[in-house]
């Protein structure tokens, strides 16, 4: 193990952060409009976002970027291999996000729901004001978790070629014939980074708190 | 002078920095209830949870029947921790009835009752569960056998709780506040099991809020506060006036309790 | 194209082997978590705090870095350490040893559930420890336990889909390579989406029926 492997490493380590950053971030926003449509009251939009929840939590990660990566060339969606990634990513996040969130959304206390339509607000409004603000705070450390979650199933985008640790220790095993410190290595690094975020997790979940208080 | 049932000498509990029981030397009379009171934080329940062996004391040395519960600690102040089963030996001497009743709620009434017959003592299970009727005929319980925790009253677990010690026959029953978790309607019931038991000669040591209960039933009653045995010694003495100021003070706050039949 | 029925049957035989790779890994790699990983979670508990500190930063980097990176570790670093593995059984050991460190915690959680006065009662009636554990705390916890123990179990086997990268012939593995050979691989991958989509609603059902049953059966502390 050389310092210039363990660089490449690091590089690579970008890449992860940078992929899996976008892809929690999509899924959140898919996570929130999903829970939107769960809570409509609405069945044109809760089957739909039911069935997509279903499918992406039932569904192995590996087959749906698989699945995402052939689709969209061939419904003539042609994006660099990284987007087909991502939106992999983004899609199975959002329904493992959505499903966290609807813990969330079910303990918001229903006196506030109600206080708020007696206020008038309308079923976007509460939603916007009232019920997620509180959904978040009390799904944070699921939330947390969901992002160690994708740092680490953001390994598998190197099947289809993306260059992220997990691809660059690939080739790198196998050009230097060295697998047991390499491997070793990039073991090290998720697992610093994913220590790292569980960390600041607790510190953001404690200022959070105190602000809730 | 016969063996005292309990002989703790010089014990003292340390948790860490802070000194819970300190140079506690108490006797502990056969077949006579002592009873320990003294305000939250006194050290009474730590001091009989290691009379039970849930805490293992810091230094100092209790014995039961004149066998040495845990550790051994002679003259000079050195101390051996003893082998297992010997601890295990001395412990089924002791009973133990907890404040939270802590039956299993996964079984009967008289699962709970017979279960430490059937592997401890390796009894077979109908005589087990015969045996085991016989302690909740006891309590007042036998048409209750077959119910589980969560269908039974406050009083009725701990009751059962009672039975499931007196089960293994030992020869000192221990109650860490047997009816501070209760509605005060249902403590009237477990006392008057308690008072039977005194009654039939058992050694038992009780640490209690119920003044009323201690004054009367209680033929030893020890003061404890802020981890200090302040005094021991029979009721009439103990509760006669002119009082020591810390146990006035005490009393003062538990008048509700039937401290007031002492006023 | 794949949806040619004549086709289908005769790569069936071909699928079902796939199939039952995947159901057997699967099944094994959950039991044999389970049973390590309450050993583990036991070991934790009542082995001292050297023992807890090392086998908790194992479970923590188990759990902390991708399943693929560990058995990339183990297959292609194996030989190195003198394991020449198959696929098949590092694809086991890998999977079990993963579901293990995931188990412990559940395990871990478990055992904090049952109240400490429940345990320090068997304690004082002269019960030993690996009686107190059998006939208190395990019955007790079973309850609380169910419910992790079968999102694990599920989240395994989405995990176990891992495993065709280092060439085991489970079903990921087969119905892709069917998939290409036929120059069908969309479809294929659609179908093997399906399959799997199946199988997880379905453990998911069984296990809400299980839990029921279960809550029935134990009754809740009072």
């Amino acid at each position: 193990m050389t310092p210039k492997l363990f660089t490449l490493l690091l590089e690579a380590a970008l890449s992860t952060l940078g992929i899996s950053l976008v892809s929690i971030a999509i899924g959140f926003v898919i996570a929130m409009l999903l829970s939107a449509a769960l809570l409509s009251g609405k069945l044109i939009y809760i089957l739909p976002a039911r069935l997509f929840i279903s499918f992406f939590r039932g569904v192995p990660l590996l087959v749906q970027l698989l699945l995402i990566y052939t689709l969209l060339p061939v419904i003539g969606i042609n994006v660099p291999g990284i987007v087909a990634a991502i939106v992999g990513l983004s899609l199975c996040t959002a329904a493992y996000q959505a499903e966290n969130l609807r813990g969330g959304f079910a303990s918001v206390p229903p006196g506030l729901i109600e206080a708020a339509d007696v206020a008038g607000f309308t079923g976007a409004q509460t939603f916007i004001r009232i019920r997620a603000p509180i959904a978040l705070r009390l799904t944070f450390p699921a939330l947390v978790n969901e992002a160690i979650m994708i740092l680490k199933s953001s390994s598998l985008v190197s099947v289809v070629g993306i260059i992220e640790i997990t691809k660059m220790a690939q080739d790198l095993a196998s050009s230097t014939y060295q697998p047991i410190p390499i491997f070793a290595s990039a073991a090290l690094i998720y697992f610093v980074i994913n220590s790292a975020i569980a960390l600041l997790g607790r510190y953001a979940e404690r200022s959070l708190k105190g602000a809730s208080a | 002078m016969s063996v005292p049932a309990i002989a703790i000498r010089k014990l003292v509990k340390r948790f860490g920095e802070t000194t819970v029981l300190q140079d506690i030397d108490l006797e502990i009379p056969e077949g006579k209830v002592s009873c320990l009171i003294g305000p939250s934080g006194s050290g009474k329940s730590t001091l009989l949870r290691c009379l039970a062996f849930l805490e293992e004391a810091t230094s100092g040395m209790i014995t039961i029947n004149g066998e040495a519960l845990g550790f051994f600690e002679d003259a000079n102040g050195r101390r051996e921790r003893l082998p297992a089963n010997q601890i295990r030996a001395v412990r089924t001497k002791t009973g133990m009835v907890f404040q939270q009743f802590n039956l299993w709620p996964h079984m009967t009434a008289l699962g709970n009752v017979s279960e430490a017959l059937k592997l401890v003592r390796k009894v077979p299970k109908a005589e087990a569960e015969e045996r085991a009727m016989v302690q909740l005929r006891k309590v007042g319980l036998e048409n209750r056998a077959g119910h589980y925790p969560s269908q039974l009253s406050g009083g009725q677990q701990q009751r059962v709780a009672i039975a499931r010690a007196l089960a293994l026959e030992p020869k000192i029953m221990l109650f860490d506040e047997p009816t501070s978790a209760l509605d005060p309607e249902l403590t009237g019931e477990v006392l008057n099991v308690m008072r039977d038991l005194a009654s039939e000669g058992m050694t038992m040591v009780v640490v209690t809020h119920e003044i009323g209960f201690a004054a009367s039933v209680g033929q030893q009653i020890s003061f404890l506060d802020h981890g200090r045995l302040l005094f021991s010694g029979p009721p009439a003495e103990i509760f006669a006036k002119p009082r020591h100021p810390r146990l006035e003070q005490f009393l003062d706050t538990y008048l509700d309790r039937g401290a007031s039949m002492l006023a | 194209m794949m949806f040619d029925p004549q086709v289908i049957i005769e790569k069936l035989p071909e699928i079902g082997s796939g199939l039952f790779v995947t159901l057997w890994l699967w099944i094994a790699g959950v039991l044999g978590g389970v049973v390590a990983g309450f050993i583990v979670a036991t070991a934790r508990r009542f082995g001292g705090k050297i023992v807890n500190a090392v086998l908790g930063t194992i479970v923590e980097v188990l759990r902390g870095t991708p399943f693929l990176i560990q058995i990339f570790l183990l297959y292609y670093g194996g030989p190195f350490v003198g394991l020449m593995l198959d696929p098949i059984p590092c694809g086991l050991i890998g999977l079990t040893v993963y579901s293990a460190a995931y188990y412990s915690e559940v395990f871990r959680a478990g055992y904090a559930s049952v109240p400490v006065g429940h345990v320090e009662a068997a304690a004082c009636l002269g019960m030993t420890r690996f009686q107190t554990i059998s006939r208190i705390q395990v019955p007790e916890m079973a309850l609380i336990v169910l419910p992790p123990a079968i999102n694990l179990a599920i989240i395994l086997l989405k995990e176990s889909a891992v495993l065709s990268i280092i060439t085991v012939p489970e079903l990921t593995a087969t119905v892709s390579a069917i998939g290409s050979q036929q120059y069908a691989f969309l479809e294929a991958i659609f179908i093997l989406a399906i399959v799997y989509w199946i199988i997880v609603e379905l453990t998911d059902r069984l296990g809400r029926v299980a839990e029921n049953r279960l809550s029935r059966l134990r009754f809740s502390k009072a």
